[in-house]
């Protein structure tokens, strides 16, 4: 009987692999020549406001040190 | 007269993987093969993918502008875990940062300042994860516990905070990744079990569980907000899983990875992920081409990478791996930038900030660092 168990749990198991497998193989996919160049679009569109790219001046950047004051 | 028809299934050994199987006809490079459905559906999916890839994307990305010399440095050093930093998150206000240790400690501090402003004490050590809530009043947290726990932050000096913790996820191994989903309402858990699974915080009820990792998971990143409802986790299966939120399916798989992947993570538009892997390289995968279109890696580059953020406009990959290292990628043409020296132990967590001005990194060596 338990021959008969690990049989049909290799069924089920192999013919739910078999559906996800046909399902991600029936996805619309797109070339990547469109795909690198949608990235590439985003990047440079959103690199002006990427402030590793496009640096911020000492006096904003809330982590940068500040010019030391003195205390009078 | 006999006018039925009849479906003749032939039984044998797959050509491929040997199984005894009812066996389908293949034609495989004009010579007829017999394959089970399992390996038909498999080389059906490995045809397919390939018909696409008709240019790389360093090759697309020839055209740009190769990126300047960075320089970033430490700028602040949070010290006060006693031992490995093992998680840290951002919260929405750019500001404050949750980190959680080894010795069970989580602590939220405040970057600007280097202050701790909450600290507790969970009953596990090895607190592998831990997140900030949107709304910055809570965090959640967990690890060998098998649990996650939310604490909700009050300003209150009379409150314990271990008091008023909910424990909402509960799995059967150790909590490895969690996060909030665009609510302080709903928690998404990732565990050594194998399984994510979706939470609501306030009943603690399982909403959705998502199987299919045939070994531990390691790290989850949900979708932007923008587009939908996804979220990509990473496993030591090697696999990179995208699913649905809604029906528990798995949307695709990417398994190109040579050893488990340590770190998931969006490219800011939500068409691409990255992910670090122990195998020393870090990959880029876009969702709707479904394959790999990236290799981040280098010949000295042997340790495995950690963990991995993007840069608020997806041009640079912060990675940070156990050589105790931070690499710096040019996403798009696939060289690096820099590196960045500092800890003195494995780089075992990194996030940028939430508006792109620094990136903090959690180390072994106790410390977290805040870059910029």
């Amino acid at each position: 009987m338990s021959g008969k168990v690990a049989i049909g749990s290799d069924i089920g198991q192999a013919r739910r692999a078999v559906e996800q497998l046909r399902m991600e193989a029936g996805i619309d996919r797109v070339k990547v020549s469109k795909a690198a160049a949608d990235l590439l679009q985003f990047c440079t569109e959103q690199a002006k406001s990427d402030l590793f790219l496009v640096g911020i001046p000492a006096a904003t950047n809330p982590f940068k040190e500040k010019k030391p004051c003195a205390i009078l | 007269m006999c006018d039925q028809t009849f479906l003749v299934n032939v039984f044998g050994s797959c050509d491929k993987c040997f199984k005894q199987r009812a066996l389908r006809p293949v034609f495989k490079k004009s010579q007829q093969l017999s394959y089970c459905s399992t390996c038909a559906e498999i080389g059906k999916l490995e045809r397919e993918r390939p018909k696409l890839p008709d240019v790389e994307l360093h090759q697309v990305a020839e055209r740009v502008e190769a990126l300047g010399q960075f320089v970033m440095k430490t700028r602040r050093t949070l010290k006060g875990h006693g031992n490995k930093v093992l998680c840290m998150d951002w919260c929405k206000d750019k500001r404050r940062i949750v980190s959680s240790s080894q010795d069970g400690k989580v602590i939220v501090w405040d970057s600007f300042t280097t202050n701790k402003e909450h600290a507790v004490t969970m009953p596990c050590t090895w607190v592998m994860a831990c997140a900030y809530a949107p709304s910055g009043c809570a965090i959640a947290c967990g690890g060998l516990d098998n649990k996650c726990s939310v604490y909700p932050l009050t300003f209150d000096k009379n409150e314990n905070m271990a008091a008023k913790k909910k424990s909402v996820a509960m799995h059967t191994n150790y909590l490895s990744a969690c996060s909030f989903t665009n609510s302080d309402m709903q928690i998404l858990t990732a565990s050594g079990d194998g399984t994510c699974a979706l939470w609501d915080v306030e009943s603690g009820q399982l909403l959705q569980s998502f199987h299919g990792h045939g070994a531990d998971v390691l790290c989850l990143d949900l979708a932007p907000s923008e587009t939908g409802n996804t979220f990509v986790s990473g496993g030591c299966d090697k696999k990179a899983m995208v699913w649905d939120m809604r029906s528990g399916q798995c949307v695709q798989a990417f398994e190109t990875h040579e050893s488990d992947i340590n770190s998931v993570r969006y490219y800011p538009s939500g068409d691409a992920f990255a992910s670090g892997s122990d195998d020393a390289t870090c990959r880029l995968y876009d969702l709707r081409a479904d394959r790999e279109v990236a290799i981040y890696s280098k010949e000295s580059i042997i340790f495995g990478a950690s963990s991995v953020d993007f840069s608020l406009s997806g041009r640079l990959l912060f990675a940070g791996y156990n050589d105790y290292t931070i690499n710096v990628w040019d996403v798009l043409k696939g060289a690096r930038v820099s590196i960045l020296f500092g800890h003195e132990n494995r780089v075992s967590t990194l996030r940028v900030s939430p508006d792109g001005t620094a990136f903090c990194s959690g180390s072994w060596d106790h410390t977290l660092r805040v870059w910029a």
